[in-house]
């Protein structure tokens, strides 16, 4: 005849959170949750896209206007700024390394986004000499979140798969796709905080063509320091 | 204890005739304490040292002479050595530990401490566990007694046991219960001791049989005196020696009615204290029903616990993804408005290429128009032929 299945096992899979009805009901949830998620990466990646161009196309009105009036315009001050460290770890003085420490710039070649207000400015004057760093595009933030964006999940260090991860830990943050996350980065958001720390640090490959001399400041010929624009041309060597 | 308000009952068997039960009795309580091998070990290691006779080495072995040493310089090690000459021992070593007819190093003394202390409470939680398994049949088993034939485990026997004079009665009540296989085990078994007690009035090793319990002798002691292996004991005794011989739990026994009753005002239970042991309460068990599995699977425990948290699948392996920048699928999955994108620019591109176009076509026309004007002043000087020029400048354009 037929075996006995003991109560207890027949309990257990009464009760059991893994059974087929259950599991099938998550997953038809995660589907539906995946789409309106997509849904809304499209829109949303459509409305940024104008908003950038908008952006661009004012900043060239404006700047004509003044030429027009014979007055100058003065940009806004950049917000954002891309760190890159450049120098290794031997030998750094206790300010610099505890700031370096701070910035998450904790090895040669790793870069991170950083808001620019007074104290950062001042943080950024400390460890001038081990990094270079300037304001980055929308280009640039993207290739970096794009290519190189790993998320900082349960304490590891995981590349973004996909706009799940994203939404999973950034929803309430109403950061819910990639170009959510670049739009919150390259514009300095309400929750740049959140979505800067949710973006491990990033690790950058050495340049390709290689440096000058990182001793100098860029400035003077060499490497470091702040390089305004011309961050993006040596991201793109690095990425 | 909760668990003890309903005992068990154990049936009690004649001493001849038929092997069927004449009566039935409650087990005791000490049955159902806790069984403590640990406990056990201990409080029998140190109870078997308690029938230790002192022994020691003399107190003057090896310093029975008046050895010096000879000092340095005479070529010889430094140990003192025997005094005079004219005989062999002369010039010997003496006193060291390491010398021929010297003193053991640390010689022995008598009042080495012999016995051991050891908590009553302890004494009495060993007595307990060792009793209780002695109703454990696969721990009797174990300890090698043949107990296949008994018809039951606690082997509890009328009390007209205590009345048995004669050896020929015991044996016989041995063959009719089954427990004379234990027995006959104990005579095939006897050998010569091993070792040197075989010349100290040790000559003989037995085994252990089976321990016949009785509340009151009335000629049970001289019966089974003479059966090989066979141990007689009074309830209100109960040595854990015998009880857990070599501390190895599960010795048989076989009580008399009135020795099983005793038990449980000898040894009280959880509610009642002993009779006998001022203040003394059975041991209480760490777990009471040590059926964790089944605790566990209960549904008692098993509503109250929270979901068994998922393993996160999506991020427990480490994801290898290709670069968004050359594979247009992890791009789209990344960004879905990406392919619409690169169309709207394209289609852009093209816009403002045919708007170059244009601007630049017009330009070109006019330059060549300005060229055409030019040159065609040149010619009315020249007299060439301007059908040859237009061709020319037609085929610039293309």
């Amino acid at each position: 005849m037929s075996k006995q299945v003991p109560e207890t096992i027949k309990k257990q899979v009464k009760r059991s959170f893994n059974s087929k009805e259950v599991k099938k009901e998550k997953n038809e949830k995660r589907m539906k949750l995946l789409k309106e998620i997509q849904t809304k990466a499209f829109k949303r990646a459509e409305k940024y896209e104008k908003e950038y161009l908008e952006q661009e196309q004012k900043l060239v009105e404006l700047k004509q206007q003044a030429l027009k009036e014979g007055s100058f315009y003065r940009e806004p001050e950049p917000k954002l700024a891309f760190i890159i460290r450049i120098r290794g770890i031997v030998g750094v003085p206790p300010k610099p390394r505890k700031i370096l420490q701070l910035l998450r710039l904790r090895r040669i070649y790793s870069g991170v986004f950083i808001r620019l207000n007074k104290s950062s400015l001042r943080m950024l004057h400390f460890i001038d000499p081990y990094v270079t760093w300037g304001y980055p595009d929308v280009e640039t933030v993207r290739a970096l979140i794009y290519k190189r964006g790993h998320a900082r999940v349960n304490h590891q260090r995981k590349i973004i798969d996909s706009n799940e991860m994203i939404y999973d830990k950034l929803q309430k943050f109403d950061i819910v796709c990639m170009e959510d996350l670049v739009h919150e980065i390259y514009t300095v958001g309400k929750n740049f905080k959140h979505a800067n720390s949710f973006l491990w640090a990033f690790k950058l490959k050495p340049p390709v063509g290689g440096f000058s001399t990182v001793k100098k400041s860029f400035v003077n010929k060499g490497e470091h320091g702040n390089r305004e624009q011309y961050i993006n041309t040596l991201v793109k060597k690095m990425i | 204890m909760t668990t003890q308000q309903l005992r068990p009952i154990v049936s009690v068997f004649p001493i001849k005739g038929k092997v069927k039960t004449i009566k039935q009795v409650p087990l005791p309580s000490v049955f159902s304490a806790p069984i403590r091998p640990d406990v056990v070990r201990f409080v029998h290691t140190n109870m078997a040292k308690n029938n230790r006779q002192a022994h020691a080495v003399s107190t003057t072995a090896g310093e029975q002479t008046s050895a010096t040493s000879w000092g340095t310089g005479r070529a010889v090690a430094r140990i003192p050595r025997v005094k005079g000459s004219g005989t062999g021992r002369s010039g010997q070593a003496a006193f060291g530990n390491m010398c021929r007819g010297g003193r053991m190093y640390a010689p022995k003394k008598v009042w080495r401490k012999w016995h051991r202390k050891i908590n009553t409470n302890q004494k009495r939680y060993a007595v307990c566990s060792a009793i209780a398994a002695t109703a454990v049949t696969p721990l009797v088993m174990s300890r090698g007694h043949r107990v296949n034939k008994l018809p039951e485990l606690p082997l509890v026997v009328s009390d007209q046991l205590q009345s048995l004079t004669k050896t020929r009665q015991a044996v016989k009540f041995l063959k009719f219960i089954g427990a004379y296989r234990d027995v006959e085990k104990v005579i095939r078994t006897k050998k010569t001791r091993v070792g040197q007690g075989k010349y100290r009035n040790r000559r003989h090793v037995l085994r252990k049989g089976p321990m016949v319990v009785y509340a009151r002798n009335l000629g049970i002691k001289k019966a089974f005196r003479n059966i090989p292996g066979v141990e007689t004991a009074s309830v209100y005794t109960l040595n854990l020696l015998k009880l857990a011989p070599g501390s190895q739990m599960g010795r048989f026994i076989i009580w008399t009615e009135s020795a099983f009753k005793l038990l449980e005002d000898i040894y009280g239970s959880w509610e009642k204290p002993s009779k006998f042991k001022s203040g003394f309460y059975l041991p209480r068990p760490v777990m009471v029903n040590t059926d964790v599995e089944r605790i566990i699977k209960s549904d008692q425990v098993q509503t109250v616990l929270r979901n068994r948290r998922p393993r996160s699948r999506k991020y427990g392996k480490k994801i290898q993804r290709a670069d968004p920048y050359e594979d247009m699928s992890v791009m789209l999955k990344l960004n879905p408005y990406y392919k619409t994108k690169l169309q709207k620019q394209k289609e852009l591109e093209e816009k403002n290429k045919e708007e170059r176009k244009e601007i630049v076509d017009k330009s070109r026309k006019e330059y060549e128009d300005w060229l055409y004007f030019s040159e065609e002043e040149e010619e009315e000087e020249e007299e060439g032929s301007d059908e040859d020029r237009e061709i020319e400048v037609l085929s610039d354009e293309n």
